[in-house]
C-alpha cells in the first residue's frame, strides 16, 4: 500500500478515540506484511514463486482479499484484475483460483505476479472500519492516500461526512455514511493504469470516481472505470443498485446513476 | 560470471556444489506443494498442538503455525475472550476447529492427545506455564524472555532436565537462514570481517498510545486479579510493568543482545548501561535505554552497544551490526537493512562471490580492472548481497524447527539452557541501570 492513512472518529473521547485509532493503523501495519510485493516472505510475493500447480495457503485476510478481486474482476468485466501488470512481463495473463477448502490458491498457469495496489488501500479501509466499530466508535471517516475513502455513521447532528470530488474543497461534494467512495485519474501519476485485456495504459477518462459500499469495491470500480468506456461502465453499474460512478473525461462531468446532494 | 545476478535457483544449485546444503531446506518455497507431488500426511502422524496466548505475539506465531505441515492446531487459551473468542471464530471460517480454554490449567485437564504447546503469554507467565506443561509430559516452545526473573528462567531449564522434554526458546533469529548463513560462511568461515572489534545494535520506536481496549471487552476486577493485574491498563501494557514483564530491553533488545552473545560465541565479561523513566508518566519500565558489553574473544577485547529507543523511530531500522578491522555485516530480519561493508584493507571478496557466497553488483568485477582506463559513465558504487533468499515467515523456521527437533533426528536451534545464559546478561543490563554501575559477569553464574 504505501501509501498514509488518517483515522477521524466522532462522538468518543479523545484517549478512547485515540487508542482506538491506534488498533485501526496496526491492522494496516498487519496488512501491508501479508499484502506488499515488496516483502519478500508477504502472502503476495509467496504466490509470484508458485509454479504451475502448486498451491499456498493464505492467510485470513489476503485469502479474504483476493476472494473480493476476484469477484470485482468478475463484475467488472475484467476491467479491473490484480494481474494486469502481469502482462507487463508475460504474454498472457496468469491463471489462478482460491480453494475454499484449505485457504488456499492454486496457480492455474503463468506467473502469478499480483498488484494489490487498486484494491489493497479499500481492503484495509474495511478491516480497520471492522476493528472501529468493535470498538463501538460507529462515527468514523477513514482516509487511504487521498484517493480513498469510508464513511461510517456520520457526527451527530451532521447528514454525514462532507466530501468532495477533486481536490482544494471542490464545489462537488456529497454527505456519505456507511459508503466508500474512491477515486482514480491521470492527474497525478499520469496514465499508470494498465487495461488488463490489453496491457496498454488506460486512459479512457480523465479521472473517475466510485462510489459503493465497501472501500475495496470501491477501489477496483474506480481503477476499472479508467479502463471501460462509458457504454460498458453503464452495464456494470446497472447490475448493482448500490453503485455510483462519476466521470470526469477532460471536458465536463458525466455521472451514472448520480444523485448529487451539494453542500 | 560475477557480473551476472544470481537467481534463486541458480543459487541453490551452486550452493549445493559448494557444500552448503543448509540453504537448500531454508530456502524451498516450502508451503507451496503440489498436489501430485507433495507427500500426504497422515493424519495419525500429526503433532497436536496448543497455543496459550492469542495476543499480538500469539497471533504472529498462529500465522506461521497454519502454514507448517504435519501439525494440527487443537485448542488455543487466552485469559481474554476477546483474543480468544476470535480467533477461534476466525480459524473456523478458514476450516481449523479448535476448541477455545480460558486458562492452560483447563487445557490440560481437557485435551488428553496433546504433544505440544506454544507459549506466548506475558513474561511472567511463562514460567508457572512451561513448568506445568512440561510436568504434563509436552514439548514446550516458549517465546522469549523466558521468564520475568532469572529464577522463574533457571527453574524452566530445572523442568526441562527433569522431564527430559523439549523446551525450545522463541528467539526466532537462530533459525533464520540468513542469520545462520551469514554467521557460518561468512564470519566464521571466511572470516569476512577480519578481526571483530565491535558490534552494534539498535531497536528504535516512535511514541505510541498505551494499548487500550474495546470497552465491551473489559474484564471483571476479579478476573484480572486472579492472573495477576491490578487493572485492564496494565493487563493490556504488562511490558511496561516491573514483576509482570522486562520493558523494552526485554522485549525489544533481547532478540538482539541474543545475536551478539550468539555470533560472538561467548558471554559478556561486563555490562553497563543506561536507562530510565523519563517520558512516560504511567510506565514502570526505562522507555530508553544505552548499553555497553564487554566480550572477551580470543582476538582481544570487543565492545557491543546496544540502544532500544520508544520515543523515536528514527536511527535506521532495527538490525545487529559486527564490525572488524576488515569488514562490517549489518544484519535485520528486513533484508532492506541487511548490508555487507568491506574496508579497504581487506583481501579481495571475488572468490566468495565465485563461491556464491556472496552476490555483487552488476559493477563488481570493474574491481579486477584496474590496469586499463576508460572513460565513461560514472560506475555505481559496488556493492555485496547475502546471497539468501528468505520467504518464510519471520518465526516459521524456528517452529518447524521445535516440531522437527520432537519428530527426532535434529537438535533444537535455541534450547533452554542456552537461552538462558543468552537471557541472564540481559537481566543483568536492567540491574546495570538501576544500580548506575558497571557489573562484572563471570562465565559460571551464566550457567542455569
Amino acid at each position: 500500500m504505501a501509501t498514509q492513512f488518517q483515522v477521524r472518529i466522532a462522538g468518543a473521547e479523545k484517549p478512547y478515540a485515540a487508542q482506538a485509532a491506534q488498533a485501526a493503523f496496526a491492522m494496516t501495519d498487519d496488512l501491508e506484511s501479508r499484502l506488499s510485493r515488496f516483502r519478500e516472505n508477504s502472502d503476495i510475493a509467496r504466490i509470484a514463486q508458485l509454479a504451475p500447480g502448486e498451491e499456498l495457503r493464505l492467510s485470513e485476510p489476503v485469502f479474504a482479499c483476493l476472494e473480493i478481486a476476484e469477484k470485482m474482476e468478475s463484475a467488472t468485466r475484467g476491467a479491473f484484475s490484480v494481474t494486469a501488470a502481469a502482462l507487463q512481463n508475460q504474454p498472457q495473463r496468469p491463471r489462478w483460483s482460491l480453494r475454499q477448502e484449505s485457504s488456499s490458491i492454486r496457480c492455474d498457469g503463468g506467473r502469478l505476479e499480483f498488484d494489490l495496489g487498486a484494491i489493497g488501500k479499500g481492503f484495509a479501509l474495511d478491516r480497520m472500519a471492522e476493528v472501529l466499530r468493535e470498538w463501538d466508535c460507529p462515527s468514523f471517516l477513514l482516509v487511504a492516500g487521498g484517493s480513498s475513502i469510508l464513511a461510517g455513521a456520520g457526527p451527530a447532528g451532521t447528514p454525514g461526512w462532507s466530501c468532495g470530488l477533486g481536490e482544494n474543497n471542490s464545489a462537488q461534494r456529497y454527505w456519505l455514511t456507511d459508503c466508500s467512495l474512491s477515486g482514480s485519474g491521470l492527474a497525478v501519476k499520469g496514465a499508470h493504469i494498465l487495461d488488463p485485456r490489453t496491457a496498454q495504459p488506460a486512459h479512457r477518462q480523465h479521472r473517475a470516481w466510485a462510489l459503493t459500499g465497501t472501500g475495496a469495491e470501491s477501489d477496483a470500480l474506480s481503477t476499472a472505470c479508467m479502463v471501460g468506456g462509458e457504454a460498458e461502465l453503464l452495464e456494470i453499474v446497472g447490475d448493482r443498485s448500490d453503485w455510483l460512478v462519476f466521470l470526469n473525461q477532460g471536458g465536463g462531468w458525466r455521472g451514472g446513476r448520480v444523485r448529487p446532494m451539494t453542500v | 560470471m560475477v557480473n551476472q545476478p544470481v537467481t534463486r535457483r541458480e543459487f541453490l544449485g551452486t550452493t549445493v556444489a559448494a557444500g552448503a546444503g543448509l540453504l537448500l531446506t531454508s530456502c524451498r518455497p516450502e508451503s507451496a506443494s503440489s498436489p501430485a507431488a507433495a507427500p500426504q500426511e497422515s493424519v495419525l502422524n500429526k503433532i497436536n498442538v496448543a497455543l496459550i496466548g492469542c495476543g499480538a505475539q500469539g497471533q504472529v506465531l498462529l500465522d506461521s503455525l497454519l502454514v507448517i505441515e504435519g501439525i494440527r492446531l487443537v485448542a488455543l487459551v487466552d485469559i481474554w475472550s476477546y483474543n480468544r473468542d476470535s480467533n477461534v471464530r476466525r480459524l473456523k471460517s478458514q476450516g481449523v476447529e479448535v476448541r477455545g480454554y480460558e486458562s492452560y490449567e483447563d487445557l490440560l485437564a481437557h485435551e488428553k492427545d496433546l504433544q505440544a504447546v506454544i507459549v506466548a503469554t506475558p513474561d511472567f507467565w511463562h514460567a508457572p506455564v512451561t513448568n506445568a506443561c512440561l510436568k504434563a509430559g509436552l514439548d514446550v516452545y516458549c517465546e522469549k524472555m523466558m521468564s520475568n526473573t532469572i529464577e522463574g528462567a533457571r527453574s524452566m531449564v530445572r523442568t526441562m532436565r527433569e522431564t527430559g522434554r523439549l523446551l525450545q526458546i522463541g528467539h526466532q533469529r537462530r533459525s533464520n537462514p540468513r542469520y545462520q548463513f551469514a554467521l557460518n560462511r561468512l564470519l566464521r568461515d571466511s572470516k569476512l570481517c577480519g578481526r571483530l572489534t565491535a558490534a552494534n545494535g539498535q531497536w528504535n520506536r516512535a511514541v505510541t498510545e498505551d494499548l487500550g481496549w474495546p470497552k465491551k471487552f473489559t474484564m471483571t476486577p476479579e478476573a484480572l486479579a486472579r492472573y495477576g493485574y491490578k487493572d485492564m491498563h496494565q493487563f493490556r501494557n504488562w511490558r511496561w510493568f516491573k514483576g509482570l514483564g522486562g520493558g523494552p530491553l526485554s522485549d525489544l533488545g533481547a532478540h538482539q543482545i541474543d545475536i551478539f552473545n550468539w555470533w560472538f560465541g561467548v558471554m559478556p565479561s561486563s555490562v553497563m548501561a543506561s536507562g530510565g523513566v523519563d517520558y512516560y508518566k504511567n510506565h514502570e519500565w526505562y522507555d530508553n535505554a544505552m548499553v555497553i558489553y564487554e566480550y572477551p574473544l580470543p582476538t582481544g577485547t570487543a565492545r557491543a552497544f546496544y540502544e532500544v529507543l520508544t520515543t523515536t523511530s528514527a536511527g535506521g531500522g532495527y538490525f545487529e551490526m559486527f564490525m572488524g578491522d576488515e569488514g562490517t555485516i549489518k544484519m535485520s530480519e528486513s533484508p532492506l537493512i541487511t548490508k555487507l561493508y568491506r574496508e579497504d584493507r581487506a583481501p579481495a571478496w571475488d572468490d566468495l562471490v565465485a563461491k556464491s557466497y556472496l552476490r555483487a553488483s552488476a559493477t563488481a568485477a570493474a574491481s579486477g580492472e584496474a590496469e586499463k582506463v576508460d572513460v565513461r559513465e560514472t560506475a555505481p558504487l559496488l556493492q555485496y548481497e547475502i546471497p539468501v533468499t528468505f520467504n518464510k515467515k519471520i518465526h516459521q523456521p524456528h517452529l518447524e524447527n521445535f516440531f522437527k527437533a520432537i519428530r527426532g533426528g535434529v537438535r533444537l536451534n535455541c534450547p533452554a539452557d542456552e537461552a538462558f545464559a543468552s537471557e541472564y546478561v540481559i537481566h543483568k543490563a536492567n540491574e546495570a541501570i538501576a544500580e548506575r554501575k558497571t557489573i562484572a559477569i563471570t562465565p559460571e553464574e551464566t550457567q542455569a
